[in-house]
């Protein structure tokens, strides 16, 4: 990949980035969010790539780019009202504007008849409303939350008017060392300039110090810019935007335009820039400033020029800092390779055996832990608790890049049902591993047409039952249990059980006579071949199934079910693990195995007299736990380790909560306590294996199974086989 | 599958040999990652039996699999002088079983004959072809079949 190629690629994500925040500012704006800092930080996002993509050359993203700027500078300028009308055209236009950064990366470009139709629809508005303007639009003043009242405003645009006559701007534009250390380049900046309209360029290289004396990492050169458009300031002042705490600039008008010195065509600043790098990094003193124009003004910086120029009125530096937050952001952020991290994710995986490997071995040869040594080797347990958690958190990324991408599927569901859908997150502030972010995006996907599709209600029947006629599809992520979970509910019509049933019946899926549980029959859409929609829709038919979204679901170790309301909706849970994380855990014995139990699991343990231990049917037992009988679950026998079950009056017994089942008893044969525990994959080196979630390595060295309590208890329950993952006897 | 053993004509192969239930066997050089001592290992709930647990293999978690069990062989008795041979399988490691290594071969592959049509289905799945070595008849073993895999999965 060449130089220019990993710039671009840097670029793409950059706009991966500014789309999300232009979407999420969006939304916010949707949901009634008046802050005036939200129009400017979309403004700054679709600047910034259109920025970006003129420095690419890429042609089609810059003019779509640029007439939704347009729009938004004068929302920000107070020239469009933004009302709730004009948001849902922004929204769109943001969709289109990401599908051309998509085709960019491609190589390609957009789609240009969607692209004229939404250039139509911004410019309209541009022009003061929408194309077919609402008549409701100048009548519909009304002071919104905060009493404060938006007019209408009729707008004077230079595209649209006959705008008097051409100005001359004089710029000068000092880097400072800053701006060149924040690897922004001046040359763009003077090319962004010369989009503007017919400019000259001249290099001020009076700062150039002797040879000798040269600082390689210090700007010494300056740019005067005389720049013939019938342009604003504050146009021209946006080229510096983000530069203007690293440079000074002055921003100047040339009085009479008459006086205008007629000069040759402009001059090649590729050249000039060129030729300026080429001493920079070359540190050899540069050629004498190539003199491009004969101009009568003084090439000094700051001095006014001999021509009646009307200084600016406040140095660009001293402008309030326009967005603290988008460059809090920008400094916080460092693009690292994935693989780095992994390595030293693993490393310090390691270090956390080793330190437990350690700490078994001192303590086996009698060191007391007041010895300097006991001392020394609690300090190293702290530090390298400390190291693991900083490196788990570098990889971990809260799911809202994911949730981010979701409004504009519901919106495009919504358009192709005609339903009408409100989607609500909640907690995309939860993080997870980075490897889990990138694949829970397909099951959401898939699970959010299930629920606009399937889940609710056409307007007219949400009406007639009562409802509004809005639709609320939910989605939210949590931390449950060592696991992350993700709902996604909506509050439409629930499962039709019977049809449920009658179809799974018609497929030969269960018997006739089965007797199910409501929610068994609620899980009976994860079988294969199972769809419930009477059309194969464009949405969510087709074949792919939710029995495909569990596979894919339980091939990252997760689970998913769904359970239902009739009329009230259904929610769908998926809950799947934090890889590569480390788990507190309880560490057990049973029979003769060691195995630990993730201690987020368990509510208490104790040791039950045998008076509390009841039996129930051949094999079965409940324990009583304060007037609650709770169902015994023998670890040893569940997983087939022993045949003989352990009296629970002579083990002990961990109370957990599992998702599926509620409440259970895990009997085993001793405790050894907590310790924290390092994740190792089963599934790296081999395959899931049923009621084992992952591996670890002891002190000892060995390896010891972290049980999957959820599918412990629900193996234990022996539903119907196929409501179960599948057993590794299926494959002699 | 990312399988080592691409066979060149007239260039010379190595394989390291092994004994397993009485019967010698080999597998690609190339595919060996390493050979270590027995150590106990940690059993897998609800598996074959064949799969005699994993182990510990410098943080990894290596599944060890007795290959005379998984050939139908009587399972291998694990003592102190057996050996886990660790084989490569596309991106996974697995540690083979077995009683002890006998031997680095190198023949040309024209001496690796079919695997006859015998009636244990076993070898036919597990074994790629034989080679004669004077009087000996070495099994090569198809070591990307070995594992049960995803086929579990897709049941």
């Amino acid at each position: 990949m060449d130089e220019l190629e990993e710039i671009k690629v840097t670029f793409f994500q950059e706009c991966d980035e500014l789309l999300g925040d232009l979407e999420s500012g969006l939304l916010s704006i949707d949901a009634g969010d008046t802050e005036p800092e939200l129009v400017n930080a979309i403004f700054r996002a679709v600047h910034s790539v259109k920025g970006g993509a003129g420095a690419f050359g890429l042609e089609a993203l810059v003019r779509f780019a640029h007439v939704f700027e347009t729009l938004l500078d004068n929302v920000r300028g107070g020239k469009t009202l933004l009302e709730s009308d004009l948001v849902k055209v922004l929204l769109r236009a943001a969709d289109v504007l990401a599908d051309h950064v998509a085709a960019a990366k491609l190589g390609g470009e957009g789609d240009a008849a969607a692209t004229a139709a939404m250039v139509e629809e911004l410019e309209a508005w541009t022009s003061g409303g929408p194309g077919l303007a609402p008549p409701s639009l100048q009548a519909d003043v009304q002071p919104n939350e905060d009493g404060i009242v938006f007019k209408p405003v009729t707008l004077s645009l230079p595209e649209f008017e006959d705008v008097p006559k051409e100005q001359v701007w004089t710029i000068t534009f000092q880097p400072m060392d800053a701006l060149y250390a924040r690897a922004n380049e001046a040359g763009l900046l003077i090319r962004e300039i010369e989009r503007l309209g017919e400019v000259e360029v001249e290099l001020l290289d009076d700062a150039l110090p002797v040879f000798d004396s040269l600082e390689p990492e210090t700007a010494y050169f300056a740019w005067k810019v005389r720049l013939k458009a019938d342009v604003t300031e504050e146009k021209i002042r946006e080229v510096f935007e983000f530069v203007e705490d690293h440079c000074s600039t002055t921003i100047a008008r040339e009085a009479p335009p008459t006086a205008l010195v007629e000069t040759g065509p402009g001059p090649d600043i590729a050249a000039i820039l060129a030729a300026a790098q080429a001493a920079f990094t070359e540190a050899e003193p540069p050629p004498r400033p190539q003199r491009i124009e004969a101009s009568d003004t003084e090439p000094v910086l700051h001095a006014e020029p001999a021509t009646s120029v009307v200084p600016l009125a406040q140095p660009a530096t001293v402008r309030a800092s326009p967005a603290p937050a988008a460059e809090k952001a920008n400094q916080a952020t460092i693009r690292v390779d994935p693989e780095r991290i992994d390595t030293l994710i693993d490393l310090v995986g390691e270090l956390v055996i080793n330190q437990a490997m350690l700490a078994q071995r001192v303590a086996g040869h009698g060191f007391a832990a007041s010895s300097d040594v006991g001392r020394g080797l609690d300090e190293l347990e702290q530090l390298t608790r400390d190291i693991q958690d900083s490196v788990m958190a570098i990889r971990a990324q809260p799911v809202k890049s994911v949730f981010q991408r979701m409004p504009r599927l519901v919106r495009e569901i919504a358009g192709l049902t005609g339903k009408q859908v409100r989607l609500v997150t909640d907690g995309e502030n939860t993080e997870v591993d980075k490897t889990v972010i990138e694949r829970i995006s397909e099951p959401i996907t898939h699970m959010l047409r299930n629920a606009i599709d399937h889940g609710l209600e056409s307007a007219e029947d949400r009406a007639a039952a009562g409802k509004p006629p809005e639709g609320t599809v939910r989605l939210a992520a949590l931390h449950r249990g060592g696991r992350i979970v993700i709902e996604v509910g909506d509050d439409g019509r629930g499962i039709n059980r019977p049809r449920v049933r009658q179809i799974a019946i018609d497929r030969g899926l269960i018997a006739a006579d089965a007797q199910l549980t409501d929610e068994e029959v609620d899980n009976l859409i994860f079988l294969p071949g199972f769809s419930t929609a009477s059309q194969v829709s464009d949405i969510s038919g087709r074949g792919v199934g939710m029995d495909v979204v569990r596979k894919s679901v339980q091939g990252l170790g997760g689970r998913i079910s769904i359970s239902s309301r009739p009329g009230l909706g259904s929610t769908f849970t998926l809950s799947l693990p934090l890889t590569l994380a480390v788990l507190d855990g309880m560490v057990i014995d049973v029979a003769g195995q060691t195995l630990v139990v993730p201690l987020t699991a368990i509510v208490e343990s104790l040791r039950p007299a045998a008076s509390e231990v009841k039996k129930l049917g051949v094999q079965g037992g409940v324990l009583a736990v304060r007037d609650a009988y709770v169902p015994l679950v023998d670890i040893g026998r569940v997983l087939g380790f022993q045949t003989a079950e352990i009296n629970p009056a002579e083990g002990v017994v961990l109370l957990v909560d599992s998702e599926v089942g509620g409440r259970a008893a895990l009997v085993a044969d001793s405790i050894h306590g907590q310790r924290q525990v390092v994740i190792k994959s089963l599934e790296s080196n081999y395959q899931q294996v049923p009621g084992i979630a992952a591996a670890t390595i002891l002190g000892d060295g060995r390896v010891a199974l972290i049980l999957d309590v959820d599918a412990l208890v629900a193996m234990s329950k022996r539903e119907p086989p196929r409501m179960h993952e599948p057993s590794i006897q299926a494959a002699e | 599958m990312n399988q080592p053993a691409i066979t060149v004509a007239n260039e010379r192969r190595e394989l390291t040999s092994f004994w397993a239930g009485d019967q010698e066997y080999c597998v690609d050089i190339m595919s060996v990652r390493e050979i270590r001592g027995w150590s106990a290992a940690t059993p897998l709930p609800q598996s074959p039996s064949y799969m005699r647990g994993v182990i510990n293999l410098r943080g990894a978690v290596l599944p060890i699999m007795d290959l005379a069990e998984r050939l139908d062989l009587p399972p291998t008795e694990p003592s102190e002088r057996s050996v886990i041979i660790v084989v490569q399988v596309g991106e996974r490691l697995v540690g083979l079983l077995v009683d002890a290594v006998s031997d680095i071969l190198s023949i040309n592959p024209e001496q690796i004959q079919p695997t006859p049509d015998v009636g244990c289905d076993q070898a036919k799945a597990f074994v790629r072809g034989l080679i004669t070595i004077d009087d000996r008849m070495v099994s090569e073993i198809a070591v990307e079949r070995l594992l049960p895999e995803l086929e579990s999965l897709a049941a």
